[in-house]
């Protein structure tokens, strides 16, 4: 009997399909990881047991950073063009397609609308972090009350595009931030023009805190 | 030279031919390649931090006019509590009575021990309730409803947060979320202090 010939088959694999795989998750990590914006305020934001997550749109956050000054942002990029242009209709300021887009393309703005045109107008990162620092915030006095401004024109923009609904309102607070602050901020809330009662207070996952808990038990 | 080298290419023969690029198998070793892609997957793997903050909800009373401040201050079975400075809290039971009600301290590690303590009945229906909902008897939609109308019971500890000037937004975020830990629905966050409790809180608050 003729012995079976088994195929000889080479030690070396063929590699491509591993090649194809590996490249294919760099791809896919890369496309769908988000840069994290620039920030232009830095906070310390408290932490609580709480894990439900953070809306990713229609969500407007006010940042009170630990100096007590005041940020507005809003996550979709459409809303935000419209809100600088009414913005600037309202305080008398003409911005440039440029001066536009660059608000679009940022996070949390905390000027006075009287230096708006200037912060936007900074070609680069540094000068505007150079801005950022010696800003007083968005002013929140009741004779001067920007904030109130920001979200009442949030509200008329946003209410306009989606069925007459209302943005997610998130309050991102400093920790070490004095409450009378915060209390403020939320007082802008509650008044009648903009009627902002329920209200997300963004925190972080407190891990520790959980475990401690759940030991005395 | 030239001739040499002419010699030699004609007599040599079949021995020397031809400089013949040598054939290569047309397969290419892919191996280093999977390293490079395996190597820029782990990296951007664990360069990337996962930035995901959670949310609190927080809901206040819409309309606070006159009536409803009378109305909660008949509420019975509250429990008043005061955020102030180095994160003390000081904290009295049920209606204010000039002269009577004094003022207990505590601070953020035994505030739960409190809070668990007074809202004793509602803590552990919470918790019998939390275990049957990890025993899979019960749905979550079935377990939102039943734990809010646990919470929600007239006889439910009722609480009151004021911060007081001194008081950090820290503090005020921690409160709330002692409430979700001790099973208590009903609060209020408030930033209206009477001048009776003004008085006696800075009567305290001189102690420390």
């Amino acid at each position: 009997m003729a012995k079976i010939k088994m195929p000889r088959s080479s030690p070396a694999m063929d590699m491509t399909p591993l090649v194809d795989l590996g490249f294919l998750l760099v791809t896919f990590f890369m496309l769908t990881a988000q840069f994290r914006p620039e920030e232009s305020v830095v906070v310390d934001i408290p932490s609580s047991r709480s894990q439900s997550a953070i809306p990713t749109e229609n969500l407007m956050t006010v940042v009170v950073d630990s100096a007590g000054r005041v940020f507005w942002d809003f996550t979709d990029k459409k809303v935000r063009r419209e809100v600088i242009k009414e913005m600037g209709n309202r305080y008398k300021i003409q911005f440039t397609p440029e001066q536009e887009q660059r608000f679009v393309s940022l996070g949390a703005m905390g000027m006075p609308m009287q230096q708006m045109p200037a912060y936007l107008s900074q070609e680069d990162a540094v000068g505007r972090h150079q801005m950022d620092l010696q800003s007083q915030g968005i002013p929140i006095d009741s004779t001067n009350n920007q904030l109130l401004e920001w979200i009442r024109v949030t509200q008329l923009i946003f209410s306009s595009g989606a069925d007459g609904k209302n943005p997610i309102v998130a309050l991102k607070g400093d920790g070490n931030v004095d409450y009378s602050v915060v209390n403020k901020v939320i007082k802008i809330f509650q008044s009648p023009t903009v009627k902002i009662n329920r209200f997300k207070m963004i925190t972080n996952l407190e891990e520790s805190r959980m475990t401690a808990s759940t030991s005395t038990k | 030279m030239a001739e040499v080298q002419q010699g030699d290419g004609g007599g040599g023969g079949g021995r020397h031919k031809k400089k013949r690029a040598k054939k290569g198998s047309t397969h290419i070793d892919m191996t280093p390649m999977v390293d490079l892609a395996f190597l820029l997957l782990t990296f951007f793997i664990l360069t990337t931090t996962m930035y995901k903050p959670s949310t609190l909800q927080l809901t206040f009373p819409v309309p606070q006019d006159e009536q409803q401040k009378k109305d909660l201050e008949k509420v019975n079975n509250a429990l008043t509590v005061f955020l102030t400075k180095n994160d003390q809290i000081l904290y009295y039971r049920d209606a204010f009575k000039p002269g009577e009600t004094q003022l207990a301290r505590t601070n953020f590690n035994k505030i739960t021990e409190l809070l668990v303590t007074e809202n004793k009945s509602t803590f552990d229906q919470v918790q019998a309730l939390k275990r049957r909902f990890n025993a899979n008897e019960i749905d979550q939609i079935a377990y939102d409803t039943l734990k809010n109308n646990i919470e929600k019971r007239p006889e439910a500890l009722f609480v009151i947060i004021k911060p007081d000037k001194d008081a950090k937004y820290r503090n005020m975020i921690d409160m709330v979320d002692e409430m979700d830990i001790s099973g208590i629905g009903k609060f209020a966050v408030q930033d209206t202090i009477k001048p009776d409790e003004q008085a006696l809180l800075d009567a305290e608050k001189l102690k420390f």
